[in-house]
C-alpha cells in the first residue's frame, strides 16, 4: 500500500495525552487505539498472523474436511488431542481466534482505506496552488524578456499550458500580480484512488464468497445422475449466508469414467490420464450438455466449477432370496484401501434378505500365497473376495452410527469359515438356503467437489484494477509550472520567469519535459527578444518545495 | 507518494471523517461477526419450527411443484393428478436407518389415512428399484413410491420448500399447498398433528 499518510502532530502520537483540545482520557486512549489499529504496521502484522494462523489448518486434520482423520488423531494422540480441540485447531477457519484475527484484519484495513480515499479524493479536487513569488528558487525555472506586457504575456503562456491539458489557476480578481499556476498528472491520484477502492473490493468479494459461498463432495457411479440439492450431496460445506434451497439447480450425469494407467516400465501401474465424461443440464429445463472433467480441468456452470478429485470400483451385486425374490441389486461403491494397487474394501447390505456381506475387490488378480493381491489398478482381472453374515443388520432401528461403508458384524452369524471369491458373472449360492449373492459387474466411480465461489470473479476484476491503479500511481507525475510575468525596468514588456517542480519524478525525464514547455512558453513570443539562459539552481540543494505548494503557508 | 497537504476544509472534517469511518467499520467487523458466528436456526414468522417439524402459516403454504415421474414398477406418476386430495409425500431410500425406521408408521398411516381420502407417495432417492422394493415388500408399505436415484425431484421440489434431509416427510393440502415437513425420522404423532393442519381428522 502507499502511504498518503500526514505527518501526525505529537499529540495525535501519544496515547491520552491530546494537547489543547482536551476531551476525556478514554477518548484519548479510544483515538490512540484506533490509530494503531488502523495503522499499515498493525495491518501487515494482522496479514502475518492469519497466514500464520492458516497454518494448523493444513498440518492437522479439519473437522470440516475430514472428519475421520480428526477421529484417528484422538485415537494415536490421546492426551494431546482434547487440547488441541480445546484451542479449536481441528477447525482453525472456525476458532475465534482465527475470527478475531481477520475481522480485526478488516476493522484495519476498512480503517486504512476508507480515510484515505475520502484524503485522495480531496487531493485530486485541489485546485493548483498560487505561484510562488520567486520561481527562480524552484528546481526548474528559466526566465526571458517579452515586448508585451506582463497580462498578455501570461495569457500567451496559460494558453500554450492550458493546450498542454494542465489544469491552470489564474489570479482572483483581488489578487495583484500576473500568473498562472499549472498543474497535470491529476490521473496519479485517480490511480491511487483506483487502488484503494479495488482493495476494499477485494476485501468484499472475499467476504462475499465466504458468505454466499459453497463447497461440496458427491460420490457418483457410472450411469448414476445427481441433482444439486443439499441432500443429494455426500458433504456440505456452506457458506454462512447461503440457504439449502438456493444452490445451483444443475444435474449431471456420469456417462463413462476412464482411468489410463502406464502399462509397463519403471512405472508400471501409475496413472497416466483420468477422463470423467459427463452430461450436464445448468437447470432443469436446460438443454443437456457433454464434457469431459479432467484432473486440473474442471467443468464450470456459470460461477461453479466441478473438481475430479477421487476414483474408484464399484462392484455391481445381486442378492436373491431363497424363494427368488431380488433383495438387492446395485452398483456398490468401495474404497480404495492401497491407492496404488486399488485393492478396495466395501460391503454390501441387504437388510431385507437379513444378508451381509463384507468384500474386498481387486482390479488385476493374483493370488499370492493363499492371500488375494492387485498387481495393477486397471480392471483386466477383476475379482471380489466376500465374507458372508446372516442376521438382523441393524438397519431399522433409526439413528445408526454405521454408514453405508461398514457393517456392524455383531450379532451376526458368519456363514461360511472362509471367503469366497467371486469373478464377474460369478453366483455364490449360500449355504443353509440362505440365497444366492452374484457379481454382476464392474463398474467406476468418481468423487467430485462442487465449489461455488461468487467473490471469484469480482474479487480477480478487483485485483486487476488495483493493479492497474497502482501501475498508474507509479508512472504517472504530479507536476505543476508557474509562470509569473513583471513589468520590464525598461518600463515597456515584461520580464517572464517559468518554474516548476515535481515530487516524484522517480522515473525521470520532468526536466526534459519543462525545458520543452519553457521553450513553448518562450515561442509564444511576437518578436522574440533575448531568451535568458535559464537559472538552475542545483535540485539537490533546493529547500523542501512543499512550503511553496500550501496556500497561505 | 506525492503528499499533498491535507487541504484547510478538509482537516477541519478529518476528524469527522475518522468517526465516521471508525464507526462504519466496527459496525461493518460487527455485523460480519454476528453474521459469521451465528449458525443459522432461523425462524421466520411464515413458518413455525417445532422440533423437527415446519409447519407453514396459512397464507404462507408453498406451493408444491407440479412434475411428472416414474414409480419403482414403471408406471408414470403425475403429480397433478394427486389434486383435490390430501398427499403425505415421504423422501426415502432403503439404505437410510431412519427412513426404515418411520417405514412401518407410514405404513400404518397409509391405511388408516387411506379411507379419509389422504394419498401417500413416496420418493425413493438413492437408490435402486430392487433394493427399494424388497424394503416396501418386507414392511408392507402398498403405496407407490417415485424412482429417484438422482435426487430429481428432491430439486423441483426444493425450490418450493427445502428437502435438505433424508427422510423428510411433506403434507400437501388438496389444493396442492405444502401444509408443513418433518425433516428427519417422523412419528405416528407428528403426522396426525400435521394432517389435523391439513384438515383431516382421524
Amino acid at each position: 500500500m502507499t502511504d498518503v499518510r500526514t505527518p501526525q502532530s505529537p499529540a495525535d502520537t501519544a496515547p491520552g495525552g491530546p494537547a489543547g483540545e482536551s476531551p476525556t482520557a478514554s477518548a484519548g486512549w479510544l483515538r490512540w487505539a484506533w490509530r494503531q489499529l488502523t495503522s499499515m504496521r498493525t495491518a501487515l502484522v494482522l496479514l502475518f498472523l492469519l497466514a500464520l494462523g492458516a497454518i494448523p489448518g493444513s498440518l492437522l486434520p479439519q473437522q470440516g474436511t475430514d472428519p475421520g482423520s480428526v477421529d484417528q488423531y484422538y485415537v494415536s494422540h490421546p492426551d494431546l488431542a482434547p487440547w488441541i480441540n480445546r484451542l479449536g485447531l481441528f477447525n482453525v477457519f472456525a476458532a475465534p481466534w482465527f475470527a478475531a484475527i481477520y475481522l480485526l484484519l478488516f476493522a484495519s484495513l476498512v480503517g486504512c482505506v476508507v480515510p484515505r480515499t475520502f484524503r485522495l479524493v480531496g487531493s485530486a479536487r485541489t485546485p493548483p496552488p498560487r505561484a510562488p513569488r520567486n520561481l527562480a528558487r524552484l528546481p526548474h525555472s528559466s526566465s526571458y524578456s517579452s515586448a508585451l506586457p506582463p497580462a498578455a504575456a501570461v495569457d500567451n503562456a496559460a494558453a500554450v499550458l492550458g493546450g498542454q491539458r494542465f489544469r491552470l489557476r489564474r489570479p482572483a480578481a483581488d489578487e495583484p500580480g500576473y500568473w498562472v499556476s499549472a498543474e497535470k498528472g491529476y490521473l496519479r491520484e485517480c490511480g491511487n484512488l483506483l487502488f484503494h477502492l479495488s482493495l476494499l473490493g477485494v476485501l468484499l468479494s472475499i467476504a462475499a464468497g465466504g458468505l454466499f459461498g459453497y463447497k461440496a463432495d458427491k460420490l457418483l457411479v457410472e450411469g448414476q445422475t445427481f441433482a444439486n440439492t443439499v441432500s443429494a450431496l455426500n458433504e456440505f460445506h456452506p457458506g454462512r449466508l447461503v440457504s439449502g434451497d438456493s444452490l445451483a439447480p444443475f444435474t449431471l450425469t456420469l456417462n463413462k469414467f476412464t482411468a489410463s494407467y502406464v502399462e509397463s516400465g519403471e512405472s508400471a501401474g501409475q496413472p497416466s490420464n483420468f477422463n470423467a465424461n459427463v452430461t450436464y443440464a445448468a437447470s432443469s429445463g436446460a438443454t443437456p450438455r457433454s464434457y469431459n472433467i479432467r484432473i486440473n480441468d474442471p467443468l464450470a456452470v456459470d460461477s461453479l466449477k466441478v473438481y475430479l478429485i477421487g476414483h474408484g470400483y464399484a462392484p455391481e451385486f445381486k442378492v436373491t432370496e431363497a424363494n427368488g425374490t431380488v433383495a438387492y441389486e446395485e452398483a456398490t461403491p468401495f474404497i480404495p484401501a492401497n491407492t496404488s494397487s486399488l485393492l478396495s474394501d466395501g460391503v454390501v447390505k441387504a437388510p431385507d434378505a437379513s444378508l451381509g456381506f463384507e468384500g474386498v475387490f481387486v482390479p488385476t488378480a493374483i493370488e499370492v500365497e493363499g492371500t488375494l493381491e492387485s498387481i495393477f489398478p486397471a480392471a483386466n482381472n477383476p475379482a471380489v473376495s466376500l465374507i458372508g453374515y446372516s442376521g438382523n443388520l441393524g438397519m431399522n432401528s433409526g439413528v445408526s452410527d454405521q454408514t453405508v461403508y461398514q457393517l456392524d458384524t455383531n450379532g451376526l452369524t458368519e456363514i461360511s469359515g472362509s471367503p469366497h471369491l467371486l469373478s464377474p458373472g460369478q453366483s455364490w449360492k449360500l449355504p443353509g438356503d440362505k440365497g444366492s449373492i452374484e457379481f454382476v459387474g464392474v463398474k467406476q466411480w468418481v468423487s467430485l467437489a462442487i465449489t461455488y465461489d461468487p467473490g471469484q470473479v469480482p474479487a480477480l476484476v478487483c485485483g486487476i484494477l488495483a493493479l492497474a491503479g497502482l501501475l498508474l500511481s507509479f508512472f504517472v507525475r504530479r507536476r505543476r509550472v508557474f509562470v509569473r510575468a513583471v513589468p520590464a525596468a525598461s518600463g515597456t514588456g515584461s520580464v517572464v520567469t517559468v518554474g516548476g517542480l515535481t515530487r516524484s519524478d522517480a522515473s525521470g525525464g520532468f526536466e526534459e519535459e519543462f525545458a520543452d514547455l519553457a521553450a513553448q512558453i518562450a515561442e509564444t513570443e511576437p518578436d522574440p527578444g533575448q531568451p535568458q539562459e535559464p537559472i538552475k539552481p542545483e535540485p539537490d540543494h533546493t529547500p523542501e518545495p512543499g512550503s511553496h505548494s500550501e496556500p497561505g503557508a | 507518494m506525492f503528499t499533498v497537504r491535507t487541504p484547510l476544509v478538509f482537516r477541519a472534517r478529518r476528524r469527522t471523517v475518522v468517526t465516521v469511518t471508525a464507526v462504519v467499520a466496527v459496525l461493518l467487523a460487527g455485523a460480519l461477526a454476528v453474521t459469521l458466528l451465528t449458525q443459522g436456526g432461523s425462524s421466520t414468522s411464515d413458518e413455525t419450527v417445532n422440533g423437527n417439524t415446519v409447519v407453514y402459516a396459512a397464507g404462507h403454504q408453498p406451493l408444491a411443484p407440479d412434475f411428472t415421474a416414474t414409480s419403482l414398477t414403471g408406471t408414470p406418476i403425475k403429480m397433478s393428478s394427486y389434486r383435490g386430495k390430501v398427499l403425505v409425500l415421504n423422501f426415502w431410500g432403503s439404505w437410510c436407518p431412519p427412513c426404515r425406521s418411520e417405514g412401518p408408521t407410514l405404513a400404518v398411516l397409509s391405511q388408516q389415512y387411506g379411507s379419509k381420502g389422504v394419498d401417500f407417495l413416496g420418493d425413493d432417492v438413492s437408490d435402486t428399484p430392487e433394493n427399494a422394493l424388497a424394503f416396501t415388500r418386507s414392511v408392507g408399505i402398498t403405496y407407490p413410491s417415485i424412482n429417484d436415484p438422482g435426487y430429481v425431484v428432491v430439486q423441483d421440489f426444493s425450490q418450493a420448500t427445502p428437502v435438505s434431509e433424508t427422510p423428510t416427510t411433506v403434507v400437501i393440502d388438496a389444493a396442492g399447498h405444502v401444509v408443513g415437513m418433518v425433516l428427519g425420522q417422523t412419528s405416528y404423532g407428528e403426522m396426525t398433528t400435521l394432517l389435523r393442519d391439513a384438515g383431516v381428522n382421524k
